[in-house]
């Protein structure tokens, strides 16, 4: 009697413990859940989508995205047949040293082989680059083959955003995940397909 | 051991159910007395169907299209709507969204600004995302269809449920005219039975303050009207609550839940009472 | 490995009194073996004020306590944030529940006389509970920034002003502003999320200590500490742990399916939890047709409305919560429990819950000569209860109370 009493005993305690442990998970999801991006969080950091088919070559332009300038910029054929024209110069020519979404796609290092997009803020201490596609000596560098300069620490970077050697700046700029449907670039998804 | 046990639950049970047959008895604060559908007596009864897809995609369209145009419903996301309602994204943005810059995280803030329809009308038209929960669906329902002629309001247009209404009947053209008529009813006696007079006929009153709708004055017919109402406030009951339907849901299984946890946790407290005799 | 854990223990516990306490408050605390369902409400009450913390403490991260933003807010947590619905109805169903747990809790008490001696501490500490959970419960409502919110809190703010030279003045600081705005919303959300569930958490824990120092009672009133066993261990007892632990866990699961029922069928309660005029901004400008506070209020609103005068009606509502106080010295009963003592308190205890009840409705209904003679007859028999109960339980033929369980 008293072994069989135990082995309930034993039994009860068991399922009733399983019972109430298997309830926490389930409990704990509401509070665990609601610190993921709100929809309103969704909702500002949702991708941008903008037609680029009535960019200029050789125009630069700025969208904002979860709060951040990208900019993208089309090239002129003259431009990407000289695209590796300073790279001697370059601290990390192939983005071997950041997470690069689409590398070796294209020498553009976007998803298009005639438009860059990458986020416009300066690896060094994030000030904002400009672009300067002339390809003229500037004071910054006497054999300028075109790209940007940033004006805060005198960083450089190549048309399509390599980072010099040499200068305060660490990284390339940042490619952000995006995709081309015909003309119309969306920034902020990959889109699935390569 | 096991009847102190079932008392316990019993007289527990029995309080709480009591309690809440109480409160679910009582729906709304109050009573009939001058109650919140003013002349139009009691409100219809609205019963809402949150999982009739098709019910609140109509209810949908119809706001876009009639009301939409003066009421925001600033709480409320348009992307969420056309995912809870199962309508693609595109055939909705195509279809219901009239302005193309809107992406589909955008709050739904409304076509009209507050201080022009403020001027226009004399009050803003209010923000509707919890229309029903302040003035409850049966309200709504009731509401929508109480219009009547009354040429001494501004829009020509008066309303039993909200006497004096600033908001002109913008469904007039479906629902068409309808006015305020006196109908011939029965003498009711004490007792509850029709008076008669000495020949046996039925001894009538004049009786006002019905509503009628002049036939075909509307493109549709009272049972299509109506529908299209209740499509149109079930609408405003999910956008009041879009989570409603799945807490119902959920509902159910965590009520389960507990139940299971309770027979057990009742036979584990069962077992060990049996110590208390030793 | 458990040679480890076992080591580990003995490291903490040479250095904090762990199985100490355990033995003391749980596995060696002795309570009355014979209790009924009436003594669970007191577990159920700390049940529930964890799940208000925890609740609480997650709706303060999407809260916005500005005037502008309080109410979108709330919409937000209700539609944006992930589960936040759950957990905001988490919070009103509560709110609710605490008031309902805690209000059988002290009838317990008056039915089983919990508070005589030596328990009037417990008592006292307990009214004083009751009084902190009327003003936290207040200061929550007003957060979401609904009508009733403003209105609400118009109401209650103007009730101060009634109070004789110090009245609008004190009005004026407690609004903090002319009239009631966000500066008043963000001060209550202080005192809401700090600084009174500080107090109420210090006050339910002198509430239990006070409580374990002299033991618990039973429905019989019988004093189990005049029979002890050999070891001097009351022989009508069993240990709180696991005994009354797993009693208090069956109560826990029904409660928590009444509460689950509430949560996800009916949050609104019918209006009655969540008013329908809170689901409308807060507007200056337009009175809602009906002013009431919640449900647990409503008893208090009933009264200050019997009364003509504004002051008069303060001071009665006050005195109705202030009298609790000092029911140990009002009841000069030899026994404690409704069991045993005589007719003139059981029809008095009965008067007086029909009483309460019925002002309980009667302050959700708006008013009409009827309810108001209804209302000022049920404010007597409220105070009557009390005011007479000296008289009656000293002169009054109790029965002889057992001395065993």
């Amino acid at each position: 009697m008293q072994e069989k009493d135990n082995t309930r005993r034993k039994v009860l305690i068991g399922l009733t413990s399983a019972v109430g442990l298997s309830g926490i998970p389930f409990a704990a999801t509401p509070f665990i859940a609601a610190w993921n991006p709100s929809a309103k969080a969704k909702a500002a950091g949702a991708s941008v989508k903008l037609d680029v088919s009535k960019m200029q070559y050789g125009q630069q332009i700025q969208v904002a995205w979860r709060k951040q300038p990208v900019f993208v910029v089309r090239h002129t054929k003259e431009s990407l047949e000289n695209i590796d024209s300073a790279l001697p110069k370059l601290a990390d020519p192939n983005s071997d040293q950041i997470e690069e979404p689409y590398k070796g796609q294209n020498p553009t290092r976007s998803k298009s082989s005639e438009y860059t997009v990458m986020v416009g803020v300066c690896t060094h201490l994030g000030c904002s680059p400009k672009y300067h596609p002339e390809v003229e000596p500037k004071p910054w560098d006497a054999s300028w083959a075109g790209g940007f300069f940033c004006p805060c620490h005198g960083s450089m970077f190549d048309m399509v955003g390599r980072v010099y050697k040499g200068v305060p700046a660490p990284t390339n700029l940042p490619v952000p995940p995006h995709f081309f449907d015909g003309s119309i670039l969306t920034i902020g998804e990959d889109g699935g397909t390569a | 051991m096991i009847n102190n046990q079932l008392n316990i639950l019993n007289i527990k049970l029995s309080k709480f159910f009591v309690a809440l047959g109480l409160l679910i008895s009582i729906n709304t604060i109050d009573a009939a007395e001058g109650g919140p559908c003013k002349d139009y007596g009691e409100c219809d009864e609205f019963k809402y169907s949150l999982n009739d897809m098709a019910s609140l995609q109509r209810g949908a369209s119809t706001f876009l299209n009639y009301c939409y145009g003066c009421h925001s419903l600033q709480y409320s996301r348009w992307g969420r709507v056309s995912t809870d309602l199962q309508i693609p994204e595109e055939i909705f943005f195509d279809n219901l969204v009239f302005d193309k810059s809107i992406k589909p995280g955008d709050l739904m803030i409304g076509s009209m600004s507050k201080e022009q329809s403020a001027q226009w009308f004399g009050v803003a038209p209010p923000d509707l995302t919890l229309v029903s929960r302040v003035r409850g669906d049966d309200w709504i329902y009731s509401y929508l269809r109480a219009y009547y002629e009354d040429s001494s309001k501004q829009y020509g247009v008066n309303n039993l449920v909200y006497p004096g209404t600033a908001m002109p009947n913008v469904l007039m053209a479906l629902q068409g005219n309808q006015k305020l008529v006196c109908k011939d009813v029965p003498v009711i006696a004490k007792n509850g039975g029709e008076k008669r007079d000495d020949i046996g006929n039925t001894i009538t009153k004049e009786k006002c303050g019905y509503l009628k709708v002049d036939e075909g004055s509307g493109e549709l017919n009272k049972e299509e009207f109506d529908s299209l109402i209740y499509d149109l406030t079930n609408f405003l009951v999910y956008v009041g609550e879009p989570a409603k339907a799945q807490r119902e849901r959920m509902g159910w299984y965590v009520i389960f839940y507990f139940l299971i946890f309770t027979a057990l946790s009742a036979l584990l407290y069962r077992e060990y009472h049996k110590d208390y005799h030793k | 490995m458990s040679e480890m854990v076992g080591k580990l223990f003995g490291w903490v516990n040479s250095r904090l009194p762990v199985s100490n306490t355990f033995e003391r408050h749980l596995s060696k605390h002795p309570v009355p073996s014979k209790v009924n369902f009436w003594y669970l409400f007191g577990a159920l009450a700390s049940v529930v004020l964890i799940i208000q913390i925890v609740s609480g403490i997650w709706l303060i991260m999407p809260y916005s306590n500005t005037e502008e933003e309080a109410f979108a807010s709330i919409e937000y947590i209700m539609r944006d944030v992930d589960y936040g619905w759950v957990i905001r109805y988490m919070h009103t169903t509560g709110a609710s529940m605490f008031f309902a747990v805690v209000y059988l809790h002290m009838f317990r008490g008056l039915l089983y006389g919990s508070y005589q001696k030596p328990k009037e501490l417990v008592w006292i500490f307990g009214c004083t509970i009751y009084l902190a959970m009327m003003a936290e419960g207040f200061l929550g409502y007003v957060l979401p920034y609904g009508q009733m919110s403003y209105w609400g809190a118009q109401v209650i703010i103007s009730l101060f002003g009634a109070i004789p030279y110090i009245g609008e003045s004190l009005e004026l600081w407690i609004r903090g502003d002319y009239y009631i705005s966000g500066i008043t919303v963000s001060r209550f959300f202080a005192l809401h999320v700090v600084a009174l569930p500080l107090v109420l958490i210090a006050l339910v824990f002198l509430h239990l200590v006070a409580l374990h120092e002299v033991g618990a009672g039973n429905p019989e009133g019988v004093d189990i500490e005049e029979h002890l066993d050999d070891d001097g261990v009351p022989l009508d007892s069993v240990p709180f742990f696991p005994y009354k632990v797993l009693n208090a866990l069956v109560g826990i699961g029904v409660f928590m399916t009444v509460f689950a029922i509430i949560m996800f069928f009916f949050p609104e309660g019918g209006g009655y939890f969540i008013e329908m005029a809170n689901f409308e901004e807060a507007n200056p400008l337009v009175t809602p047709e009906h002013i009431a506070p919640v449900w647990y209020y409503s008893p208090y609103y009933a009264m200050l409305r019997a009364v003509p005068d504004k002051l008069g009606g303060l001071i009665v509502m006050g005195s109705a919560v202030a009298i609790l106080f000092v029911v140990p010295w009002l009841d000069k009963s030899k026994v404690a429990s409704i069991r045993y003592k005589g007719i003139y308190s059981k029809v008095a205890l009965a008067l007086f819950g029909i009483s309460f009840i019925t002002l309980g409705y009667l302050g959700t209904v708006s008013v009409t000569e009827v309810r108001k003679t209804m209302s000022v007859i049920c404010t007597v028999i409220y105070f009557a209860f009390f005011l007479l109960m000296p008289i009656y339980t000293k002169y009054e033929k109790t029965l002889e109370v057992p001395k065993r369980l």
